[in-house]
């Protein structure tokens, strides 16, 4: 009976459904193998700062690179118009280097080139990212949103030596 | 005919999950503090000269901090913010629950335990309640609050040190629940109590089928900072 009153759908127009359907399971699975299989994170706010006196006192007052214990850094970054403080770090390969990024005015980005750190940096919260450097080389962190006339020459460098 | 009902009681079904699942993000019933990592072990010497080991902590809730007595400023706030924590420690609604506050120096060659223990006693520090501990061993310490707790310190060449004043909140299982590394917008004070009070919620709470509730709020829930 129900099939009598059901609807007609064209054969092209169902395809197109089924396709869909199988594109957002598809985009699901691929999201809990990540998270639980992969442990993969995204960027997460740390803290919420005040971003109008958070360069005057405690690490963003003495933005840079903290060694914590033989080859695990932690380094506080200051990002502002524009220019990263500080704008180059050193650490040797095979370090673990945890990033802590505010800003002090507008919103800026921070993406740590040829790795997967990338995160948006904006007043008043704190971004944390972890990596772990197994290629000596360059690696440039550089502002990835428009953030007024000086943009464009926003950047740091992370010297990794061997 | 049948086919219909089942259909509807599926969509039904579907329907009270994603309201249940919603009601449980928006009304947060159960909150939860993360789980960041394993605390580190340690075998540290206390104030009156007796070992202290993470072990002798289990079961207890534990907030660590990372100091030297001869430290100007900041590690006055650092024992203001204890001192006030354990005046309010009623608002925890810890129960049977002991809390513990662990100061470990980093400054051994001046920090012997008779100072430690003049220390305390300058701050009029319950010796069941606040410990003071450090151990000789340099590396190991070094190991302990750099690399475990993550807390940062250097020697300025001064006889002082560059540090960054950190708290290190830890369960009774040794996990570490809550790490306060720079001011916030919210003082340490407040968060810490918040926490420690979210943290004995969750103990006393989480038996049985509720033990289910949390682990999904683990997963699901953002934290409140």
């Amino acid at each position: 009976m129900s099939t009598k009153t059901s609807m007609h759908i064209d054969p092209y127009e169902r395809n197109w459904m089924i396709v869909s359907i199988v594109l957002l399971l598809g985009f699901a699975t691929a999201i809990a193998v990540a998270a639980f299989a992969f442990g993969i994170q995204v960027p997460s706010p740390e803290q919420r700062v005040d971003p109008r006196t958070v360069a005057e006192s405690g690490p963003w007052a003495e933005p840079g690179l903290r060694e914590l214990s033989p080859g695990k850094y932690e380094a506080y970054i200051l990002a502002r118009t524009w220019l990263f403080q500080p704008r180059e770090i050193t650490v040797p390969v095979g370090s673990k280097v945890t990033f802590y990024v505010t800003s002090a005015d507008v919103q800026h980005g921070f993406k740590l080139q040829n790795t997967n750190l990338n995160v948006q940096v904006i007043p008043g919260q704190v971004s944390k990212l972890t990596i772990t450097f197994d290629e000596p080389g360059d690696y440039n962190y550089i502002c990835t949103e428009y953030c007024g006339n000086g943009h464009a020459a926003m950047f740091g460098t992370v010297h990794v030596t061997p | 005919m049948r086919k219909k009902l089942f259909l509807y009681g599926l969509y039904g079904l579907a329907g009270l999950l994603i309201t249940a699942a919603l009601a449980f993000k928006i009304f947060q019933p159960v909150q939860v503090v993360p789980r960041i990592r394993l605390s580190p072990g340690f075998i540290l010497i206390d104030q009156n000269g007796r070992s202290l080991t993470n072990e002798d902590l289990r079961g207890k809730f534990v907030l660590y901090n990372f100091t030297y007595t001869r430290c100007p400023d900041p590690c006055a706030g650092m024992n203001a913010t204890i001192q006030e924590i354990q005046r309010r420690l009623g608002e925890a609604n810890l129960g049977d629950i002991e809390m513990v506050f662990v100061t470990i120096s980093f400054d051994p060659d001046y920090d012997t335990p008779e100072r430690l223990a003049a220390y305390a006693q300058s701050l009029n520090a319950d010796p069941q309640q606040w410990i003071f501990a450090t151990t000789q061993d340099k590396a190991l310490l070094k190991t302990i609050i750099g690399a475990g707790f993550e807390a940062y310190y250097e020697p300025d060449g001064e006889g002082g040190f560059r540090f960054d004043p950190k708290f290190v909140l830890v369960d009774g299982w040794g996990v570490i629940r809550g790490e306060y590394r720079y001011q916030t917008q919210v003082p340490d004070t407040e968060r810490i109590l918040r926490h420690i009070r979210v943290l004995a919620e969750e103990v006393h709470n989480s038996k049985g089928a509720a033990s289910l509730a949390y682990e999904a709020a683990h997963y699901f829930l953002c934290y409140t900072p």
